[in-house]
């Protein structure tokens, strides 16, 4: 029954920071119909941002959110005003094209400043934890799960109730008829890809905490996102939390029933029978995942 | 009627344009990469011309991809050679010293890529001597293109023992297989006053880790070790919690773990995380790599690794005069950072060639593997002699335990450097 307990646990909270890693990329690919296949690299800077902070002034990891959430939101900003925004209008091929070669450049620029070396924060109290009977719970992880729920939720706020959240949602769902109501539809673009890259940069600071990195650790992130977006439902943000926690859950659980060998496979099945049930995804929205050109 | 065959006839003619203006574009293209093409013809040309007193190998490598920490390790070897025989003057064969020159190519750690390289390397640039690349798993498809192209590969991190199983007459490894891993720990182990009674097994699911576990299996069955765990999981995976989990209640003596630098370090934070509390824990591969014990600070505390080389081991070789220690003091100076086992083995497999070069000058491809074959040599990495296999059986492997964050040898005793600390105190 621990064993139960403690993989239920396990499953929760890998979970909540899978939802938190995917929620930039669902905003992005909602919004903009952009898949952005430069996330995962995005992660992992703002993973190197941490390190760099954390290993040069000695401050805490969690304190960092700000400084890789505002680099990379400034990052992602201008890499939408000056190059994705030019090629947005044409075919979804273009911006594939172009993330793809986005991270490439990101990737490679990371093995030269920052080597190929594996990187991994340690603060004091890894490892330590609260102990429930037998169930170890900890801290970092507890942490990382709290601060990505809690941004997954903030998001969600600013996306319903704010002004300017609802001029990036207006013109997710009608472009040209935002673009009539006096939205500046190229300004708005140029946001959404900062806020998802924002996102993507504190997802990398909890990632950094739990697990180690390295410059090309990033795509194993873009396929979970992939995988999440898709479960969740494109754009929605308590989505991203449901499918993030499914997908934590069923990997785990895989591991220890199955085999540790199976656990990719249980999850990508999970992507197929959802495929075929519910192609909108768990909580998705028809609207949001109508491909338009 | 007529509107469609207007429109049929439209686009004929549009097709016919676009058609045109390909053929235009194509013929363009071709006159131009024609006239940026002649100078670098005429430069390869002089270049092979100049390149009489020049010996040239090839390797595939992992420079980039998920293994390109060990990768960048294995080229410093090689370069390190490099550098230092052309310093010398170069390979004196024959009475005429030669310098060393080695073509790379970044396989991005997919032994697919490694081996179509391999393939590039023997056809396109004719390299007759080859370097090996970097992990079993890339090593294993490309030596089999060396064997077909009857072209010798001496690899020095290849140690899958099925590389050697397959009949092949022309690979050679400078390293220990990987039977032989695990078989120092466990022996260890046997030899304690309070011999550990069980033992559990993880790796990730490729070949070199999974050999090395199957061969902990067997070997840890022979010596009346309870086997109580044994998992695999898929490579690249971020999160082996719930996998340790499943090894806490099993509660073994011993805990193995066999797979590449990156889960290493996140195995051990987990295990911690999960309260795995061995009282030997052991790992294939990490704990001597330059930033593992950076990452895991105080948690690095009492990992053991079976490893190949150290730098305090009695061995000297006779082409530079150089001992292990001496190695690795020139290597730091070069390179800037201390060299663990992957330099100093990569480095060997160059003296291989210089010696078996020696003997028998710029030989076609089949007469040089004959005198590698004969191989019997003394280097600063150790004594190198193949069996009929390619295995290299001159060596024996040791066990090094981390101790304040540096790696002391404890195993086998007449090369120790420290006291094993078993069982590993909880919490360190």
């Amino acid at each position: 029954m621990t064993l139960f307990w403690q993989v239920l646990i396990n499953g929760i909270l890998s979970g909540g920071l899978y939802a938190c890693a995917a929620i930039g990329f669902s905003v992005i690919w909602g919004v903009m119909n952009l898949i952005n296949l430069a996330h995962g690299s995005m992660i992992i800077l703002g993973a190197y941002i941490t390190y760099m902070t954390t290993s040069t002034f000695g401050i805490d990891p969690f304190l960092t959110l700000p400084v890789s959430g505002c680099a990379l939101f400034i990052l992602g900003f201008l890499i939408q005003k000056y190059l994705i925004n030019h090629v947005i209008g044409g075919s979804i091929f273009m911006t594939l094209i172009l993330t793809f070669g986005l991270d490439l450049l990101l990737i490679n620029a990371y093995l030269l400043i920052f080597s190929a070396d594996l990187c991994a924060i340690t603060p004091w109290y890894a490892g330590l934890g609260w102990e429930w009977g037998n169930v170890k719970i900890p801290y970092t992880r507890v942490g990382a799960f709290v601060f990505a729920i809690g941004l997954t939720l903030l998001l969600s706020l600013f996306m319903n109730r704010t002004k300017l959240g609802n001029a990036i949602r207006a013109t997710s769902f009608d472009k040209d008829a935002a673009s009539l109501a006096g939205v500046d539809v190229f300004k708005v673009y140029a946001i959404t890809f900062g806020i998802g890259a924002g996102m993507a940069g504190m997802a990398g600071t909890l990632m950094s905490v739990i697990y180690s990195f390295s410059p090309v650790t990033g795509e194993i992130f873009t396929m979970k996102a992939f995988v999440i977006v898709v479960l969740g439902g494109l754009g929605s943000m308590p989505g991203a939390i449901v499918g993030g926690i499914i997908l934590g859950l069923a990997e785990n659980f895989a591991s220890v029933l199955l085999s540790p060998g199976y656990k990719d496979a249980v999850s990508f099945f999970l992507l197929v029978i959802i495929l075929v049930l519910r192609p909108r995804g768990i909580l998705g929205k028809r609207f949001y995942a109508e491909v338009r050109d | 009627m007529d509107d469609t065959v207007f429109e049929k006839r439209a686009k004929e003619e549009l097709v016919m344009r676009n058609v045109r203006k390909v053929r235009r574009i194509r013929s363009k293209i071709y006159s131009w990469v024609c006239i940026c093409c002649a100078p670098l013809i005429l430069l390869s040309i002089s270049s092979t011309l100049k390149a009489e007193d020049i010996v040239r190998f090839g390797a595939s490598l992992s420079l980039t991809g998920r293994m390109a920490t060990e990768g960048r390790l294995v080229k410093d070897g090689y370069d390190f050679y490099v550098k230092h025989i052309n310093q010398k003057g170069g390979i004196p064969i024959k009475g005429k010293p030669y310098k060393v020159e080695i073509v790379y190519y970044d396989d991005e750690s997919d032994p697919k890529t490694a081996a179509r390289l391999v393939e590039k390397l023997i056809v396109e640039d004719h390299i007759q001597y080859l370097l090996g690349p970097y992990s079993s798993s890339a090593t294993f498809p490309a030596s089999s293109v060396a064997e077909k192209y009857r072209v010798p590969m001496v690899e020095a991190h290849g140690s899958a023992t099925t590389i050697f199983e397959r009949g092949y007459q022309y690979v050679f490894a400078t390293l220990n297989t990987v039977d032989q891993y695990t078989g120092g720990i466990l022996n260890m182990a046997a030899g304690l006053k309070d011999p550990p009674k069980t033992i559990a097994l993880i790796n990730e699911n490729a070949l070199f880790p999974q050999l090395a576990m199957d061969g902990g299996e067997q070997h840890a069955k022979k010596l009346g070790i309870n086997v109580v765990y044994k998992e695999k999981y898929p490579s690249g995976t971020k999160d082996l919690s719930s996998m340790l989990a499943v090894v806490r209640e099993k509660n073994p003596d011993i805990l193995l773990a066999g797979g590449y630098t990156a889960d290493m370090i996140l195995l051990v934070k987990q295990a911690k995380e999960m309260g795995v509390k061995p009282k030997m824990f052991g790992l294939m591969l990490g704990p001597t790599l330059p930033g593992f014990v950076n990452s895991l600070g105080k948690d690095a505390e009492y990992l053991l690794e079976p490893i190949q080389w150290s730098a305090n081991m009695a061995w000297k070789d006779d082409v530079f005069g150089w001992t292990a220690s001496d190695f690795a003091r020139i290597f730091e100076k070069d390179f800037g950072y201390a060299p663990d086992y992957h330099p100093p083995q990569s480095a060997a497999a160059l003296l291989v060639y210089h010696h078996a070069l020696q003997k028998v000058g710029l030989a076609d491809p089949q007469t040089v593997r004959n005198a590698i074959a004969d191989t019997d040599i003394m280097t600063f990495y150790g004594p190198i002699k193949f069996n009929e296999k390619g295995m290299n059986i001159g060596k024996s492997m040791a066990v090094i335990q981390l101790q304040n964050g540096k790696p002391v040898v404890v195993y086998p005793e007449n090369s120790a450097q420290g006291k094993l600390v078993y069982p590993i105190p909880y919490p360190h």
